[in-house]
């Protein structure tokens, strides 16, 4: 599903190209709940970007379901991005002036996938099987954190991705609502989805199938 | 209809800010008025002024006849290049008001009306031909922008004074439309028409002559006058002077050109300025939206559909803006061009705007925000994920440069101030430009007044230089102790001088197309004025060389229009003219400046005179009571009078003139500074936006929502301040080319540079006022924000 091979990236900084992956290589199989753990500025988030190809690697290749990202053209990418990658954030990101159910909506929207009439039927099913069915209607800053978070997977998953991507989902949820996240991914893993999500050390132990940690841009076994 | 989430993202976003779409529109407003101002009085008044000049048919010449007869008109009219011929005598004459007052009257005699024609304005519902027709003796037209002067309406009687002494009483049997003069009331000056039966006294011919073939050539037109002129001496009648109007022009078709360049710099200069307001709101919004752009792209949104996004919003924007601007547009350029057909004596026959000018305006209103908004629009959907979902996208630290660095060790200041100071320059770009933007306004307020200054000053000059009241002309010359003896009698003449006046023909004049003539005369002749040496009464300044002193033989003072007209000339030159039939050479030993434009040659006259038709009169005091007094007595007591005129009339009248000027100016103004407040006010806005959090930390750290309000109005001000500097300098270089550009239309030299102090000082004032209003709105909007809201802004 997932093949980096030789994955490095660099940032130019005042003080010189300083190295946020140092030749990563990594295999995902589909139907894999990865998590990638390692402690702060050890290049967790800078892994994710890559695979969802929402950065480009300095050198190295990164495959995603037999699709070579780096060779992708910037609109290409978000055409791909849209149907074959869910992103979840820590930060829910969800748009303020639009409702929880158009938020769903909108990628799908993007993507042209479903017939219009079709696309509401979806979101209000994926509201539903996420618990969040009765704040349809709502804007997003009417919602508690976990509600938002949970409106973000359903947004994530409106265009069925094979992949779902998740940046510390749980870094501003209480432990209990992120047990219930936790929870979820794994269902979404058990359906054949490959999840992959960054997180803290003390989340590991809620089944995931495998850790991954980064230690200075680096993949230790 | 359903629409697709994210054109409803488009349209609440929109909603979700009402007053920056509300500013945004305005701005984008502000444009579209501008240019619809512009063109709909551009587009009407050339269209009218030509449909209202070339259906008089005007004269391609016009010749003065001594004797004018009949036979000699129909041998005119027989002539090959000769399309139509009339005779229409005019009698200048004076006419006394029924207040006692006496203005300057010219009565033309109309036997026919195919040349110059005039239309029947008030009367009685008949056509014009009739309207003449049924005249019957002593009844008389009078133009309709006349009637002001006269003092009169229809069926009044007016005292016609002709210079030989006689009087009669005329009744005015309607008013007519004589769209070729110019308007009475700017003059000083009543125009009337008689029919040759009504009026039996019809001496003194003036030939209409209009060409066949290309009546726009000049050339052509020159060649068929002198054939005339040569017809006409054939048959022993005298040709006195013959005028050639720039042909297929109004005679203030360069005025209106003039005024229309100004208005139209003014448009443009609107139109980009709300142009620069646009790009720096959308700008402001994309970055705020930045966010929101990179989580788009991570649910799959492609460039293009992000772009599409934000265009769409933007033109959403611009049709409001054209719903608005557009009426307005039409509106205001309609009210201008019938103010404007009003100073021509112009009639409106058509406000209808031509198809490609509305175009143009939609064109203009459209494609305009569009343009500037591709750039930012393009740069933020370009993004990538990364960089957008970045937590300090496209914000600039405060702190990363130099200057910032500056900004912080101004540690003296009050704290509020020193606050609003770094605020304000946080966002320098956008300082720059609201700065600019309001400091444009200003420059075009400070223009206004410094250029009505610069009048006021060359008018304050000439009263200095002329200190005489009055000007007085008789019919032919008169001794002059007789007149003296006369004004004796007249306890308002306090001094008299005879000087005596002749109209000399220049040599070899540079050949410029002859312009409308003034005060009857070509540019080919000058005034030839032999003043009293020394006099008391003429101080005209010096630009070179020296003015006339007693002895002085054979030598001249010319002015600087005369300078202009001659190949070139130094003091010491000698200087050649024809007068009275004689060659005379004088030799030059200064030039002086002068306002009006009619070349003059000042000499000295040896033996004085004896005998003069030209007084000036000094009045006992120099009220317009006074003034009014002295003018009725010499009318009275002096044989023959053909002009009493005051020169506080005069500049007045000139004054007149300039009102066209000083609208179009106060309108840009206007315009202009309702763009630069647009631009204050969404910067204040934006500003209040960007400072949310930072205004909520500083509620949570004790700050009342009052210090809070303050802060965000002191910042306005001091934006507002600065600008008051900007707007001085920019006022320079504007002023200057206003006092070129109108100072060359009028008086044919750049105006002196004046700074008027009301100009600088009241700007401050409006500005400062305009800045405070402007940020009331987002000084609320901080007062209201609470701290739990201010913190959990995204
Ligand atoms: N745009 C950038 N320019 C320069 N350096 C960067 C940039 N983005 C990330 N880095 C650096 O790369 C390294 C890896 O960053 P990354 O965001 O992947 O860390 P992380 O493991 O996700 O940390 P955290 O747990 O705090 O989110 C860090 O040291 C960071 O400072
Ligand atoms: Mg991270």
């Amino acid at each position: 599903m997932i093949t980096l091979r030789g994955v490095t990236k660099q940032y130019a900084t005042p003080a010189g190209a300083f190295a946020a992956l140092r030749g990563v290589d990594l295999d995902i199989t589909a139907g894999e709940f990865v998590a990638i753990v390692g402690k702060s500025g050890s290049g967790k988030s800078t892994l994710l970007n890559m695979i969802g190809g929402i950065d480009r690697p300095s050198s190295g290749s990164v495959a995603v379901g037999g699709t070579a990202i780096e060779s992708l053209a910037p609109n290409a990418l978000a055409t791909w991005r849209g149907r074959s990658v869910g992103f979840v954030f820590q930060f829910f990101q969800l748009l303020p002036t639009l409702t929880v159910a158009e938020n769903v909506m909108l990628p799908l929207d993007f993507s042209g996938a479903l017939p219009e009439k079709q696309r509401r039927a979806r979101a209000a099913q994926l509201l539903e099987r996420l618990g969040v069915a009765e704040q349809a209607a709502k804007l997003p800053s009417a919602l508690s954190g976990g509600q938002q978070q949970r409106v973000a997977i359903a947004r994530a998953l409106a265009n069925d991705p094979p992949l779902l991507l998740a940046d510390e989902p749980t870094g501003n949820l209480d432990s209990a609502t992120s047990a219930d996240i936790f929870h979820l991914f794994r269902e979404l893993a058990f359906g054949g989805r490959t999840v992959v999500v960054v997180t803290h050390e003390r989340d590991v132990d809620t089944g995931v199938s495998r850790t991954v940690r980064i230690v200075d841009g680096s993949v230790t076994r | 209809m359903t629409l697709a989430p994210r054109w409803r993202k488009v349209v609440r976003d929109l909603a979700e800010h009402p007053v920056r779409c509300a500013l945004a529109v305005l701005a984008m407003t502000a444009g579209a008025f501008g240019v619809g101002t512009i063109l709909t009085s551009y587009t009407i008044l050339t269209r009218e002024l030509k449909a209202t000049y070339d259906g008089t048919i005007p004269a391609s010449a016009v010749l003065t006849v001594e004797h004018l007869d009949d036979a000699a008109l129909a041998a005119v009219r027989a002539l090959p290049d000769v399309a139509e011929a009339e005779s229409r005598p005019a009698i200048y004459a004076r006419a006394r008001l029924a207040n006692g007052d006496a203005r300057a009257m010219t009565l033309f005699v109309m036997d026919g009306n195919r040349i110059d024609r005039i239309a029947s304005s008030d009367c009685g519902g008949k056509a014009i031909a009739d309207c003449l027709a049924a005249l019957r003796p002593d009844e008389i037209l009078v133009e309709r922008s006349s009637m002001s002067v006269a003092h009169a309406a229809v069926g009044d009687r007016i005292v016609m004074k002709t210079s030989d002494g006689t009087e009669r009483s005329l009744r005015i049997a309607g008013t007519v439309h004589a769209a070729g003069l110019a308007p009475g009331w700017m003059d000083h000056h009543v125009a009337a028409f008689a029919n040759p039966r009504s009026l039996q006294h019809a001496r003194g011919g003036r030939l209409l002559v209009v060409v066949r073939g290309d009546r726009l050539d000049e050339s052509h037109i020159r060649v068929v006058a002198s054939d005339v002129r040569a017809l006409l001496a054939r048959r022993g009648l005298n040709v006195v002077d013959i005028e050639i109007p720039r042909p297929g022009r109004h005679p203030h078709a360069d005025q209106m050109a003039t005024f229309l360049f100004l208005l139209g710099c003014f448009g443009v200069l609107a139109l980009a300025l709300s142009a620069v307001l646009v790009a720096t709101m959308i700008h402001a919004l994309l970055t705020e939206q930045l966010r929101q752009v990179g989580v788009m792209k991570a649910l799959g949104a492609t460039t293009t559909q992000i772009a599409a996004l934000y265009l769409v919003q933007v033109s959403l924007l611009a049709c409001a803006a054209l719903i608005l601007g557009m009426p307005l547009g039409f509106a205001a350029g309609r009210a201008y061009t019938a103010f404007a057909a009003n100073m021509l004596n112009a009639t409106v026959a058509s406000h209808a705007v031509p198809a490609w000018a509305i175009a143009a305006q939609i064109a203009a209103g459209l494609l305009v925000p569009l343009l500037v908004a591709a750039g930012p629009v393009l740069h933020a959907s370009r993004i990538s994920v990364h960089d957008a979902l970045a937590n300090d996208a496209g914000r600039r630290a405060f702190g990363a440069s130099a200057f910032d660095r500056l900004l912080a060790r101004i540690a003296w200041l009050p704290r509020p101030l020193m606050l609003s100071l770094r605020t304000a320059f946080r966002r320098r770009g956008r300082l720059a430009l609201t700065v600019a933007t309001l400091a444009a306004g200003g420059a075009v307020f400070v223009t206004t007044l410094d250029a009505a200054a610069a009048w006021r000053r060359v008018l304050a000059e000439e009263g200095e230089a002329r200190r005489y009241d009055l000007d007085v002309r008789l019919a032919e010359p008169r001794p002059i102790a007789e007149l003296a003896n006369a004004l004796a009698r007249v306890p308002e003449v306090a001094h008299a001088e005879y000087w005596t006046e002749s109209v000399a023909r220049l040599p070899r004049v540079v050949k410029t197309p002859v312009r409308v003539r003034v005060h009857g005369l070509d540019d080919e002749h000058a005034l030839l004025v032999r003043p009293q040496v020394p006099t008391s009464l003429l101080a005209l300044p010096l630009l070179q060389g020296r003015w006339l002193r007693a002895g002085d033989r054979g030598v001249a003072v010319v002015n600087q229009s005369l300078l202009a007209r001659v190949p070139p000339l130094r003091l010491g030159d000698p200087l050649r003219l024809r007068v009275d039939g004689r060659d005379v050479s004088l030799r030059l030993v200064g030039v002086v400046k002068e306002l009006a434009p009619i070349p003059a040659v000042y000499t000295t006259e040896a033996p004085p005179p004896v005998a003069t038709r030209s007084i000036r009169i000094v009045t006992r005091a120099h009220d317009v009571a006074t003034r009014r007094a002295a003018a009725r007595a010499i009318e009275r007591v002096l044989p023959r009078v053909t002009s009493v005129q005051s020169l506080a009339d005069t500049r007045q009248a000139f004054a007149d003139h300039l009102v066209i000027i000083n609208t179009a100016l106060l309108l840009a103004a206007t315009l202009v500074l309702l763009v630069g407040t647009l631009g204050l006010a969404s910067t204040m806005a934006l500003s209040v936006v960007e400072r949310t959090r930072e205004l909520g930390i500083m509620g949570s750290l004790g700050a009342t929502p009052n210090a809070l309000a303050r802060d965000v109005v002191l910042q306005g001000v001091v934006i507002s301040a600065l600008s008051w500097c900007v707007a001085l300098a920019f006022a320079v270089p504007l002023t200057l080319f206003v006092n070129a550009t109108t100072g060359r239309m009028f008086i044919g030299a750049p105006l002196p540079f004046v700074v008027a102090p009301a100009g600088a000082l009241g700007w401050l004032a409006l500005v400062l006022i305009l800045g405070a209003l402007a940020s009331l709105q987002p000084a609320w909007r901080a007062s209201q924000l609470t701290i739990r809201e201010a913190l959990a802004y995204e």
